[in-house]
């Protein structure tokens, strides 16, 4: 079939019969000499995997986080060029800024991606759900300096002009929905939230949509049988059924918000004070690393700041991404007792 | 009956949700097609053949230097990516000790969610100061590999795991060695989905300016060779977009950037559809 027209291979012998070879742990120990083998099974292939940690470790052991103390997580940051004893370097207010930009997109995010995704496995016909994906799934091709380009020329000036003044005037008592008029600008939180809820979407509904599609169908039809009706089954037994994998994706989608640098950078407004509410301008840490390279090459003292965001940014990243893989790796091995056929789709 | 009229309540709320969640893809698409609508409205007028040929000169001109840049900085990192990527999952998939093959997945997934701008960060850190090349094409793309690998190598991964077992057990059984195996059957069955995963890092590579614009730097002339700064599509828009009005040109330089990008990533998808289908035509006989 496959093989045929290539040269014979030689007999493998001594090959216990009983034993059948399994992908895990390949039973089968013959080792023939060929430079083509040596390239398909060398361990020397995961090293980019393990390099960037490794890089990561040296910044950490050559920076030596001159930075780090009580001060470093102050919201007092004042950088002065050319004079490091005047500079104050407190990674407070980029702190600030992520958790707020981040957190609020995850909120929008995680309510419109289980919408999104409970309507594709449980409502739609199979056409239309199929077409909507590939919509879903374009907007995660998208570039994020388009979104960032179209967020600055054509979002800014209506968030700026027409809704932050009436969401103000509307529901100002809101915590954030409220403050000072001067707060008011194109640039701020609440457009840099919005950009960054519609880029994470794509992400957080491809993999609650997996979660969900991988609950037992016993299940499923356990629920239909005793008469739940059709939202009844998504609540009560999909959701509940595909917790982990949603929560996996909730910290998936956090990751993804939280190391966003570009298209942040381009609306959030560069501003290195403690917002006073949602329409102020703010900075990330992410984005701040991103417009602040450039001048960092000139002041080493600036470099070795970033250096210890970047080590932060990169903690948190690690540390949301380690959650999310044993929540899934949690999740397979419940459905997995519980007698699912099968183990679940492989997400992206 | 007297619980029809419960009944038919939890039917009612059933249906009014069912459309009332149809809501979300409003959202969501709404931002889609209002997103490609103003970048088309806004380059399109602009463009014209100059826009893909000429280099840009102060204002004006076109873009070709950035589309040169971007196409071979991807295509070197595309190269490392996929060879490293798919190599790495060869050897989980087939080689590696069960512990090893689990960490190394994890690592995969570690890699996956570094953030870009902390890839770009180390890349700036190691092929542009520490080597002392300063801005290149070649650290751009060495650093963009890095962001690609982890998506090659998971899809790949997972392209290969759910290879039919019989089709290992049979090639085993005829006396094929595994790296035969791998290379003439599992690759073979893979082929599709790895493509996939190839293109859709192309893709997310493409777009990504964090990783590019502090190893790469900026050029608006084309290349000459790699150790040089170069121009992208996506650190064109970054550089173009915040110019004022008086500077008109520059955003619509930038537009036509974002446009092109956009171009390219959907001609990424239709091509990898339409690879995929041709190959899951052809190796439809090998399941049967």
């Amino acid at each position: 079939m496959v093989g045929a027209g290539e040269e014979p291979v030689p007999e493998p012998v001594g090959r216990p019969p009983t034993e059948l070879p399994s992908p895990e742990r390949p039973a089968v120990a013959t080792a023939p000499e060929s430079r083509f083998r040596a390239w398909l099974g060398s361990p020397l292939a995961l090293i980019p995997l393990i390099l960037v940690l490794v890089v990561a470790a040296v910044l950490l052991i050559a920076s030596g986080f001159r930075y780090f103390g009580p001060s470093f997580w102050s919201a007092d940051y004042n950088f002065v060029p050319g004079s490091p004893n005047q500079s104050i370097w407190g990674i407070g207010v980029f702190v600030t800024g992520t958790a707020i930009t981040a957190g609020l997109a995850l909120v929008l995010a995680t309510v419109l991606s289980l919408a999104l995704s409970i309507s594709i496995v449980v409502y739609l016909p199979s056409t239309p759900s199929r077409i909507l994906t590939i919509l879903t799934n374009l907007l995660a091709g998208i570039p994020s300096v388009v979104y960032g380009i179209w967020g600055f020329v054509i979002l800014a000036p209506y968030f700026g002009l027409t809704l932050e003044p009436s969401l103000r005037d509307a529901i100002g008592w809101i915590p954030g929905f409220g403050g000072p008029e001067s707060a008011i600008g194109p640039h701020g939180i609440l457009l840099a939230v919005f950009l960054l809820t519609i880029m994470i979407i794509p992400l957080t509904t491809a993999l609650m949509r997996e979660a969900m599609r991988s609950v037992p169908n016993d299940l499923v039809e356990a629920g239909l049988a005793l008469g739940a009706t059709r939202w009844e089954v998504a609540r009560r037994v999909r959701m509940r059924s595909a917790r982990l994998g949603i929560g996996s994706a909730i910290l998936l989608g956090f990751g993804r918000a939280v190391g966003e640098s570009v298209a942040v950078a381009m609306v959030i407004g560069a501003e290195t004070k403690l917002p006073v509410s949602l329409y102020s301008a703010s900075t990330t840490m992410a984005s701040f690393i991103f417009y602040q390279l450039d001048s960092a090459f000139f002041y080493p003292d600036l470099l070795q700041f970033l250096v210890e965001i970047a080590l932060v940014l990169l903690g948190i990243a690690l540390a949301v991404n380690l959650v999310a893989q044993r929540l899934t790796t949690a999740e397979i091995a419940t459905s997995t007792t519980v007698g699912a056929a099968g183990a679940p789709e492989g997400a992206r | 009956m007297h619980s029809s009229g419960r009944m038919r309540r939890r039917l009612l709320f059933d249906r009014v949700i069912g459309w009332a969640l149809l809501l979300a893809f409003v959202v969501v698409l709404f931002p889609l097609f209002d997103m490609l609508y103003w970048i088309g409205a806004n380059a399109l007028p602009t463009m014209s053949w100059g826009t893909l040929t000429e280099n840009q000169v102060g204002t004006g001109g076109g873009l070709y230097p950035m589309i040169q840049g971007t196409f071979v900085i991807i295509a070197i990192a595309t190269a490392i990516a996929a060879a490293l990527g798919v190599l790495a999952a060869f050897y989980t998939t087939e080689y590696a000790p069960a512990p090893i093959a689990r960490i190394a997945r994890i690592a995969g997934n570690l890699l996956a969610g570094v953030p870009a701008i902390v890839l770009g960060y180390f890349g700036y850190f190691l092929l542009v100061l520490y080597t002392g090349w300063g801005f290149t094409a070649l650290g751009a793309a060495v650093t963009m590999a890095f962001f690609m690998i982890p998506y090659i190598y998971r899809t790949t991964d997972i392209a290969l795991t759910s290879v039919p077992r019989t089709q290992r057990e049979a090639a085993l059984a005829i006396g094929s060695r595994r790296h035969q195996y791998l290379a003439r059957i599992a690759f073979r069955i893979a082929l599709p989905t790895i493509l996939t995963g190839i293109f859709f890092a192309m893709a997310l590579g493409l777009g990504e300016a964090a990783p590019i614009l502090y190893t790469a730097g900026f050029s608006s002339t084309p290349i000459t060779n790699l150790m040089q700064p170069t121009g992208t599509l996506a650190v064109a828009i970054w550089q173009f977009y915040d110019f004022p009005a008086t500077y008109g040109h520059f955003l619509a330089l930038a537009f036509q950037a974002a446009f092109l990008s956009i171009m390219i990533v959907l001609g990424l998808n239709v091509a990898v559809q339409l690879l995929s289908d041709r190959y899951r035509r052809r190796l439809r006989g090998l399941y049967q």
